[in-house]
């Protein structure tokens, strides 16, 4: 009976590890192209002196003409300070909300929380625009209320400029995300080591000082570099405020260099390859920190976890002061892209009938609309439903722990963290143009689908990842014991343990598909244009009511999807 | 009796629907050793952290030597910083941002001693837990024995009135267990320490403690020294929590004996003694509360006084001794005995009662 049984399941065996190591070479082949490739035509592209998918000719020329153009280390400079400056009331900020939603009794704490978890799927790009309508010299709300006023002269806000960037990102960008990453790390913190130190003789104001904050700091100091290198990557806001003003950093000035007659490939190139060096060290640093010495593991006991700090009389004020920030930061601004979508004019609150549909008529009427929707769906279905199945694959493999090529399969995909979309994209231009790739891929929807499904990559393969890491093989393994086949494995046990999660990361790689602007930016043409080019291509115009019609439009989408993702109950805090 | 330290009068603590403690009411006293001891979730942590400050009561008052700290009647709470505890979490809470010494000063330093008099009171409490040299490593690098000694250290730095003890040894290993419980009680007696002491370990609660209250869904169900609770458990609860119980049930019955307890379905008789005896009336429905190793198994043999029947269930051999599970007076339960007798499964016997530890209870 026993030898029976093991002579039927040795050759099975090896049946089944020869499809597995397949598998692998394939996705190694594929990575091995769509990731590596890009990124060498990046680091080697900037050498080359002719334009890409012609005969290559080496020399220093693009270099040389890059930075003997001043603007462009100005724009590398300019990167730097913009993701500075804005980084510390952002820190401050975020701290402080993480601490009061977690860790004291303000009233509404979930409230609060919530409100942060939508204002961070709010596209920025359709915030922008809404702060364009509030903030504008000539137009903008704010100012024409200002200027109202009798002691003031002139438009007193404006937002092409510095300090107009860097509020603009501190509303769109700025705490949000780093609340939701916070705030459970501040209720991680196990509540005993706040209470020994009250029952020590500390105070509510000296316990945060002493115990909390620096117990906490090694992983602010994280999320702080984090911040300063998703910093970095910004595209949108530069490039809608800055380019009036002539303010450039380097993802801006990479675009402005490819928009260029003819597009000057080699110098935009460089520019990009310095910046992935800048990056490298930077996330090397970051990993540095992350994996340093000074990790402090905290042993938490049973969890008492439920005493929180009271606050006394500040409740009240405290609440009051994070819902003015909301309404102020996030509602505002929502609510005059509403208002800017059915105004004749936008600002004329003055001529007759100042409201209409004509608007949202036009952009439905507009062909064009139609068919950068129907791009939009079509790059966004394929994004979500190929990057599950890929980055579903791959993290198999690398929790199977049975694949020899798992660090470089981890490390292909975590390159596009490293990545910006304006060089992902950049890097996928190379790729296509010199390639045979070229007549399927260039300039159709699918091309941009491919950009951004590698762009998907650390995150998907991440929540993929931690999904089996938490199923654990056991019940896999149970389940093989048991008798059933692989297939029936992966239908009856993992499939429905996983679906969810894979669904709620679907939907939320279909939604930044959907959004993305500075990684398609470089690979629409006429043809597969999507939704987000056309609202670039509308705020350029000074389309301006309509650009708000649609930009809205996409913002419902979005934030309907995201509700629809956590009822499917996928923690996305700390995933990202 | 000592000056008391601590009074506990009448405290409720509720979560929504759920009360944690009971209206429960303890006094305790200058240099004594207090513990409480109950079962995960009946309400044990909680008392302890409404003692620290942690916890604010929905009624009832606690008195800090005769001042109250906390009294919702009269509004009153005082903050777990302005209470002068020491105490050391189940998870020792120890701040991994700073030094074995940092740690321990932390106390002081909020209290604005002086650079010296820190150093000098820390390194002297470091002495007295056995962590002399130590001071310098990072609070974190050390063992959990030694972690659990810092703890101790940072409670015990500023002289607290009440030392509170949270399970503090549940997460050592068994031997260090038993030392640390050594040389906590030896601690306890040379700083003459008033301490509060949460359990749920019968061999911590009977080792260290000068009085024990067994605590079941938020209250006490009994409260003495643990000689008393062991010998005379006032409830099947407390009986069984502490140390293992044999329960019959019966009517009290006269004859010409005395006083005795008829079992149920007329399966034997106990007597009582004089003392116990007087406390019921005729015909009254009670229940008896005895410890299987004051039970003596006999071969079978003419039924004396404190005998009754039984039949052998089960034999398992332990090595050291016998367990034998017994039918007797309509139940089933374990019994051990030593090595010089065996019965064989199936085999009657009898059992023999020592009238003086059968504790009667009114049903």
């Amino acid at each position: 009976m026993a030898s029976s049984a093991t002579t039927v399941a040795f050759p099975r065996v090896r049946l089944r590890l020869r499809p597995f190591r397949l598998a692998e070479l394939l996705m190694l082949a594929f990575f091995g192209v769509a990731m590596g490739l890009p990124l060498l035509f990046l680091l080697t592209g900037s050498f080359n002196l002719s334009p890409p998918g012609r005969e290559v000719v080496y020399g220093f020329g693009n270099w040389v003409r890059a930075f003997s153009d001043p603007a462009a280390l100005s724009a590398l400079w300019m990167s730097f300070i913009l993701s500075l400056v804005r980084l510390l009331p952002a820190m401050v900020l975020s701290v402080l909300f993480a601490w009061l939603i977690a860790r004291t009794d303000m009233p509404g704490g979930k409230v609060i929380e919530s409100f942060c978890w939508i204002a961070y799927f709010v596209p920025d790009f359709p915030m922008v625009l809404a702060w364009v309508l509030l903030l504008d010299p000539n137009f903008g709300f704010l100012n024409t209320a200002a200027k109202s006023l009798p002691f003031v002269d002139g438009a007193p806000f404006n937002p092409y400029s510095f300090w107009g960037i860097v509020w603009v990102h501190t509303a769109t960008g700025g705490i949000w995300f780093k609340v939701m990453l916070l705030t459970p790390i501040f209720r991680r913190l196990g509540a005993s080591l706040e209470e020994a130190a009250r029952v020590s003789g500390a105070g509510t104001a000296t316990t945060l000082r002493r115990i909390t904050l620096p117990v906490l700091s090694p992983m602010i100091l994280a999320i702080s570099v984090l911040s300063f290198i998703r910093g970095l990557q910004s595209f949108n806001t530069e490039l809608l405020l800055g380019t009036p003003a002539g303010i450039y950093v380097y993802s801006t000035k990479i675009y402005d260099y490819i928009q260029r007659e003819p597009a000057a490939y080699g110098e935009a190139t460089a520019l990009g390859a310095v910046f992935l060096l800048v990056l490298a060290i930077l996330l090397f640093a970051y990993w540095k920190l992350l994996s340093g010495k000074r990790k402090f593991t905290v042993v938490t006991g049973q969890g008492y976890s439920t005493a929180r700090v009271k606050l006394g009389k500040w409740k009240y004020p405290a609440f009051g002061g994070c819902a003015a920030y909301i309404v102020v930061m996030m509602l505002l601004p929502l609510l005059f892209l509403v208002i800017g979508s059915f105004m004749r004019r936008y600002g004329f609150f003055g001529i007759d009938a100042p409201f209409t549909l004509a608007h949202w008529q036009r952009l439905f009427a507009d062909p064009i609309f139609l068919v950068s929707l129907k791009n939009s769906l079509i790059i966004a279905t394929v994004t979500a439903v190929g990057g599950i199945l890929l980055y579903s694959t791959v993290a198999y493999m690398l929790v199977s722990r049975r694949t020899i090529a798992a660090p470089a399969l981890e490390s292909f995909c975590w390159l596009p963290h490293i990545l910006p979309g304006i060089l992902l994209g950049l890097g996928v231009l190379w790729l296509f143009l010199s390639t045979p790739l070229r007549h399927v891929l260039y300039g159709t929807v699918w091309g941009i689908a491919f950009a951004l499904i590698l762009s998907d990559s650390p995150v998907t393969t991440q929540a993929f990842k931690a999904g089996l890491l938490q199923l654990g093989a056991d019940l896999e393994e149970a389940a093989r014991v048991s008798g059933a086949s692989w297939w029936y494995t992966y239908r009856r046990i993992l499939l429905p343990l996983l679906g969810p999660m894979a669904a709620a990361v679907g939907l939320m790689n279909f939604g930044s598909a959907l959004t993305s602007i500075s990684t398609p930016v470089l690979l629409y043409s006429h043809q597969s244009r999507p939704l987000s080019i056309l609202l670039l291509e509308y705020s350029f115009t000074g389309e301006l009511e309509r650009g708000a019609a649609l930009g809205l439009l996409i913002t419902v989408i979005i934030c309907a999807m995201m509700f629809v993702a956590r009822k499917l109950g996928l923690e996305l805090s700390g995933s990202r | 009796m000592a000056k008391s330290v601590l009074e506990f009068l009448e405290v409720t603590k509720r979560y929504g629907d759920f009360t944690a403690v009971d209206r429960m009411s303890f006094t305790l006293c200058e240099g004594e050793f207090f513990t409480l001891l109950g079962p995960s979730g009946c309400g044990k942590t909680t008392t302890l952290r409404l003692v620290a400050g942690l916890e604010e009561p929905d009624a009832g008052e606690i008195l800090l030597n005769g001042v109250p700290i906390a009294s919702p009647k009269r509004g009153l709470f005082v903050p777990p910083d302005k209470r002068q505890m020491g105490m050391v979490f189940q998870s020792y809470a120890i701040w991994p941002h700073m030094t074995v010494f940092e740690n321990v000063a932390f106390p002081l330093r909020v209290r604005r001693e002086t650079a010296a008099e820190i150093k000098r009171r820390v390194l002297q409490v470091l002495e007295t837990v056995g962590l002399a040299g130590l001071e310098a490593r990072g609070a974190t690098e050390v063992s959990g024995g030694q972690q659990q000694r810092i703890a101790l250290a940072r409670a015990l730095v500023y002289t607290p009135a009440i030392l509170l003890l949270d399970e503090p040894l549940s997460n050592l290993d068994a031997k260090l267990r038993e030392q640390m419980r050594f040389e906590l009680r030896a601690l306890q007696r040379k700083l003459k320490l008033t301490i509060l002491y949460v359990t749920h370990d019968q061999t911590e609660a009977m080792t260290l403690s000068d009085r024990i209250a067994v605590v079941n869904r938020g209250r006490f169900e009994q409260v003495g020294p643990p000689f008393d609770v062991y010998e005379k458990p006032a409830t099947s609860f407390a009986g069984e929590f502490l140390g293992r119980t044999v329960m019959f049930e019966g009517t009290i019955k006269s004859n010409h004996a005395g006083r005795c307890v008829e079992l149920v379905e007329g399966s034997g008789r106990l007597f009582l003694d004089q003392g116990q005896a007087g406390r019921f009336a005729g015909g009254e429905a009670v229940r008896i509360l005895t410890r299987p190793e004051d039970i003596e198994i006999l071969p079978v043999g003419e039924l004396s006084q404190n005998d009754i029947p039984a039949k052998i269930e089960e034999v398992a051999y332990l090595g050291d001794h016998f367990e034998y599970h017994v039918h007797a007076g309509g139940h089933s339960f374990v019994l051990s005995a030593t090595k010089r007798e065996r019965h064989s499964v199936g085999a009657e016997v009898r059992l023999r009662f020592d009238p003086a530890r059968l504790n009667t209870h009114p049903r």
